[in-house]
């Protein structure tokens, strides 16, 4: 009977070894589950949501997120995992992975007698170790193959994701779009994605302009425009109710018409001087004109732009507004006083593409775009947010890499080396942390491992090879997920980001050091909350 | 409510209390199998010319009769998530086509319990999915070879009826000729110069009463309403739209009147009615004839109207205006102003018609060409009138279908059975594990021809062994015969006539594929709680006509 009984009786505790216990099954439960995702050849996972919605899913972030966890352990290590992915927007399996592996090698030893102090001092060492084997390992990227390192880096993270059919078409969507973005500022939120639930697939493509998810709401502006200025504003064209509580008062149905007009007549003139504007600039000239406004167009004015042969589109995002401005150049404008051409953005095409009831408006024919956009099509809602996950992760990948400035070897070849370094310098420590060194070590071959299962290979047979080879050649060796022989992942072109193993490896570090020393779990007693177990 | 300490580990115990979790083959994908195996059983039986009738009735307690794959499975709400994959592919086919929602349901179907074999014999989920998708292209690549002829001049009302002919068997079996003449009929008259066809051009009017042979074609629109003016017809009338009530103009504001003397009060209510006259006398004077409203017409308006002799006609949908300017060619009027003589539309006759007791009005455009066609279905029931109207909606959008890709292929079975013998045979070549899968989708295909067979009365088995006899013979426009009366089990698709499009079998094949497949490679699951809280409201149109 622990102390806290005493004083509230209805809290609930699990003490030292049943602590310890709690966490590490917990980890592995979870380990267990994502195990599958890893790799090329990992399977899919079905979720339903709460209102029956179903995503399809080996993304181990997105899984993460939509598992309503409840285990404190193991939301814990979940949260953990997801805050990798929010930092390098990669590693999320292999994080939960090495989590639950470092923490099943530590029982070993603590179940005989060790303190689990002494196995995190040892992980701590080993960790140091490790980086330093990361620092030695990473391939600096130089200007001249520099797309196609990238290219291949956006591979081998899209590949594990999606089908490789998908992921070869998404590779150079996503490189060419990282590519056309700022170089200096590498904003990725100037990428827009965009889902089309519409054909296959295979119809996916990078647009270099803008597609918004919106159309022009006058049935008589034109559908698709060639030559256009692009005019960005943020300014009401509706009439807006005054904020404090007003009136008219009127005597005859007269004035009454005249307060009609005159209600309308501030509107109206901001209109006006659009289509003076337009006309100004546009006349005698082969131009058209689109106005994209982040407030609303009222049909009356719609109307009236309409006849000028305006397309007008109204409430568009705030960001779709810093994404015109760098796709087709020209400034968002937030008055209509001071309009020169200058303010313009200009565009080959704009066009209006109609899916059942939604509306689409693509510009396109930019000068030299800043902002681009990935057009995802998929016959089906799931399909569509698994490439758009998937797409997110590839970009990232990208940004990374050219963040890093370097790659490092994949398919396990870092861990494999990691594995061998550490042993290695085993032979010169002393003392008890040896253990958790050890330990570290065993537990970094869990990323090798579980890719040889999830491809079809035995494990054991796998890792040998894998290791010996490393030894042998001197060379980072990874496995080649279609073979399952060893191979030179540098060769091969598979290689992962350098941000996201040196994330990885600090944060699973001290997420399994945590769990080790916990020796008290406490809850206090709030049995009374409905829907108990 | 605890900490889950003395559990027992495993993962199920992490999550919250009420979700369920499926692992592994056994589990998961065939569990998975089995649930999508029955539901394609269930609308399979309803395939085909010969295929029977559901009666389903939906959350709001409506019924359907019908045999439209589509209407049933819209109407089931299936939970099942396997099976909702289905049903996404299915309703992507409805999208993209139009049709053969129930061809995507059946194929999914016969591939997975296909596989559910092969993962006994020890095949993995993953490489059967693999196979499938290598069956696929070949299958894909083969259809492009079976085209029978082509639709080259989408106007040519013969050629256009007999590929219409065959989606409309499948659902009125008996009526063919007769609707497929009429849906040519009003598709051809409104097929535009150089854009598109669109299918939401043809609009259906349902009308209880009669038969159904005495449905009839209108160029225009028709509308179940009466007029809310004494003049209830007009001919060679210029149509004036407005979006806005037609009544008194209103501030956005609120207006208040001011009044002190009883001078004052009588003034302005004269001074209100003369406005009202001058501006209705305005409209009158532009040459219109008939007003229609988006909002309700004023009674004073009303009056007015009557006066000057124009017919109002009251729209509650804003669709319905949208649609009946695009018919008449006006343009709609945000505010009670006159119209100019471009903003006017022109109809040849207006007026209001009674069929048995229900009114309408009809917008009638007597020349050629019109950018709009109804088509008035009779028939005894609704339900009946629901079926046709599916039956029409399935050939409107067959004939969108030619417009974009004229090629047809033998129907009634005989392309599915000779892509089962090309695909059996591209089996028979390939090394690996993928050939079982790849012969499995050939057997798959054949399901189709069986559950035509099945459905008209005659023995599934005999009609595929004959078939694939006369296949391998090479007699590749083989397809099963549907009259049950005739000794003969086979005929031959193209001299009978029973054609499909192309395009309908690609799509559905590349859907069917898919979607099986998808629902292979998953092998966990893991679903949530059913939150609780009202239903959510269905997401379908809320109006019958805002189906757009």
């Amino acid at each position: 009977m622990s102390a806290i009984s005493l004083l509230n009786p209805k809290a609930e505790v699990a003490r030292a070894a049943q602590a310890l216990a709690v966490n590490i099954s917990a980890a592995k439960g979870i380990q267990d589950v994502l195990k599958t995702n890893l790799g090329p050849r990992g399977t899919m996972k079905m979720l339903v949501s709460g209102s029956g919605d179903v995503k399809i899913t080996k993304d181990g972030n997105v899984l993460l997120h939509e598992m309503q966890i409840q285990h404190p352990t193991a939301s814990l290590i979940a949260r953990a995992s997801t805050a990798q992915d929010d930092v390098t927007g990669d590693g999320t399996t292999s994080t939960v992975l090495l989590i639950g592996e470092f923490l099943k090698q530590a029982e070993l030893y603590i179940s005989e007698g060790l303190h689990p102090r002494v196995v995190t001092e040892g992980f701590e060492v080993a960790k140091n170790k490790a980086l330093q084997i990361l620092e030695d390992m990473k391939v600096p990227i130089s200007d001249a193959d520099r797309k196609d390192v990238l290219t291949k880096i956006a591979a081998t993270s899209l590949k594990t994701k999606i089908h490789p059919k998908m992921a070869d078409q998404l590779t150079d969507i996503c490189v060419e779009a990282v590519l056309s973005l700022d170089q200096k500022l590498l904003d990725l939120h100037m990428v827009e994605i965009m889902e089309m639930q519409h054909r296959t697939d295979s119809d996916t493509a990078l647009v270099k302009g803008l597609v918004m998810d919106h159309g022009g709401r006058h049935p008589d502006m034109p559908k698709k425009l060639t030559n256009c200025y692009i005019l960005t504003c943020n300014v009401s064209m509706e009439y807006e109710k005054t904020e404090v509580n007003s009136g008219f008062f009127y005597k005859s149905a007269g004035e009454r018409e005249k307060l009609i007009t005159a209600e309308r007549k501030f509107i109206e003139d901001r209109v006006k001087k659009v289509i003076d504007f337009k006309k100004k600039v546009c006349d005698g000239k082969d131009k058209t004109f689109v106005i994209i406004n982040q407030k609303g167009i009222d049909p009356l004015s719609l109307d009236a732009l309409a006849r000028e042969g305006i397309l007008a589109l109204r409430r568009a995002k705030r960001r779709n507004m810093e994404r015109m401005a760098l796709a087709c150049g020209g400034t968002a404008m937030n008055t209509l006083d001071d309009l020169d051409e200058s303010c313009l953005g200009e565009a080959g095409s704009v066009y209006e593409h109609v899916l059942g009831e939604n509306k689409f408006t693509f510009v396109e024919e930019c000068k030299n775009p800043q902002s681009v956009t990935i057009l995802l099509k998929g016959p089906n809602k799931h399909s569509l947010t698994q490439m758009r996950d998937a797409v997110r992760d590839g970009l990232r990948a990208v940004k990374n890499a050219l963040d890093d400035g370097c790659v490092v070897p994949g398919a396990g070849a870092y861990e494999v080396s990691a594995h061998l370094a550490l042993r290695k310098a085993l032979e010169t420590i002393k003392g008890k942390e040896r253990l958790g060194i050890q330990a570290y070590a065993d537990g970094l071959l869990v990323i090798p491992k579980v890719l040889a299962l999830n491809s079809g290979y035995d494990q054991q047979e796998v890792l040998v090879k894998l290791l010996s080879e490393t030894t042998d050649s001197g060379h980072p060796v990874g496995m080649d997920a279609a073979t399952g022989e060893p191979v030179n992942p540098i060769e091969m072109g598979i290689l992962d980001n350098y941000s996201v193993k040196k994330q990885m490896i600090n944060s699973c570090t001290v997420i399994a050091s945590n769990l080790l020393l916990v020796d008290e779990i406490m809850r206090a007693g709030l049995s009374s909350l409905k829907g108990g177990p | 409510m605890a900490l889950h300490v003395p559990r027992a580990p495993g993962f199920a115990s992490m999550l919250k209390d009420g979700s369920k979790f499926f692992s592994g083959v056994e589990e998961a994908v065939v569990r998975n199998i089995s649930a999508c195996k029955e539901f394609s059983g269930t609308v399979a039986s309803a395939y085909g010319p010969n295929g029977m009738n559901k009666m389903v009735i939906n959350h709001l307690e409506k019924l359907f009769v019908t045999n439209d794959a589509a209407t049933i499975i819209r109407e089931l709400e299936v939970e099942h998530p396997a099976v909702k994959m289905m049903i996404l592919g299915s309703q992507m086919m409805e999208q993209e086509v139009g049709d053969g929602t129930n061809f995507v349901i059946i194929l999914a179907g016969a591939l997975l319990s296909e596989a559910e074999e092969l993962i006994r014999m020890g095949l993995k989920p993953t490489e059967i999915a693999e196979g499938y998708e290598l069956a696929l292209e070949k299958a894909l690549a083969d259809l492009e070879g079976l085209s029978c002829g082509e639709v080259k001049d989408p106007r040519d009302a013969k050629q256009v009826a007999k590929a219409v002919r065959s989606a409309v068997m499948s659902k009125q079996y008996g009526h063919e000729d007769f609707l497929s003449d009429l849906i040519t009929k009003a598709c051809i008259s409104i097929l535009p110069e150089n854009t598109s066809f669109n299918v939401d051009n043809v609009r259906v009017c349902k009308i209880l009463g009669s038969g159904l042979l005495q449905s009839d074609v209108v160029q225009g629109m028709v509308f179940k309403k009466t007029v809310q003016s004494n003049v209830i017809k007009q001919d060679k009338c210029k149509i004036a739209v407005y979006t806005c009530p037609v009544d008194q103009m209103q501030t956005e504001t609120k207006g208040t009147v001011l009044i002190k003397t009883a001078k004052e009060l009588t003034e302005f209510s004269r001074g209100e009615e003369e406005l009202l006259e001058n501006q209705i006398k305005a409209i009158a004077d532009s040459g219109a004839t008939v007003v229609v409203s988006g909002g309700k017409i004023g009674d004073m308006a009303l009056h007015y109207m009557n006066k000057y002799n124009l017919m109002g006609v009251r729209l509650s949908s804003k669709w319905d205006i949208r649609r009946l300017c695009k018919s008449v060619g006006a343009t709609p009027l945000p505010k009670v102003t006159p119209p100019t003589a471009e903003e006017l539309g022109y109809a040849d006759r207006v007026y209001v018609d009674e069929l048995g007791d229900t009114s309408m009005v009809v917008f009638r455009l007597e020349s050629a060409e019109s950018p709009l066609a109804t088509v008035v279905i009779r028939g005894s029931t609704d339900n009946y009138m629901d079926d046709i109207e599916r039956a029409i909606d399935d050939g409107v959008n067959t004939f969108k279908g030619i417009c974009r890709d004229g090629r047809l292929v033998p129907g009634g079975g005989a392309t599915e059975m000779e892509l089962a013998r090309s695909v059996g045979k591209f089996g028979e070549t390939l090394p690996g594990l993928e050939q079982y899968a790849v012969k499995n989708f050939a057997t798959a295909l054949t399901a189709i021809p069986r559950q035509l067979a099945e459905n008209s009365g005659s023995k599934g088995r005999i009609a595929i062994t004959s078939l694939a006899t006369a296949h391998e013979q090479g007699q590749k426009n083989l397809g099963v015969n549907i009259d049950s009366d005739s000794s003969n089990v086979t005929m031959d698709a193209v001299e009978n006539e029973i054609l499909d499009l192309l395009m309908l079998k690609h799509w559905g094949l590349k859907y069917a594929v898919n979607a099986a497949c998808t629902i292979l490679r998953v092998d966990q699951i893991i679903m949530a709680k059913r939150a609780g809280g009202p239903k959510a409201k269905p997401s379908g149109p809320m109006d019958a006509d805002d189906d757009e």
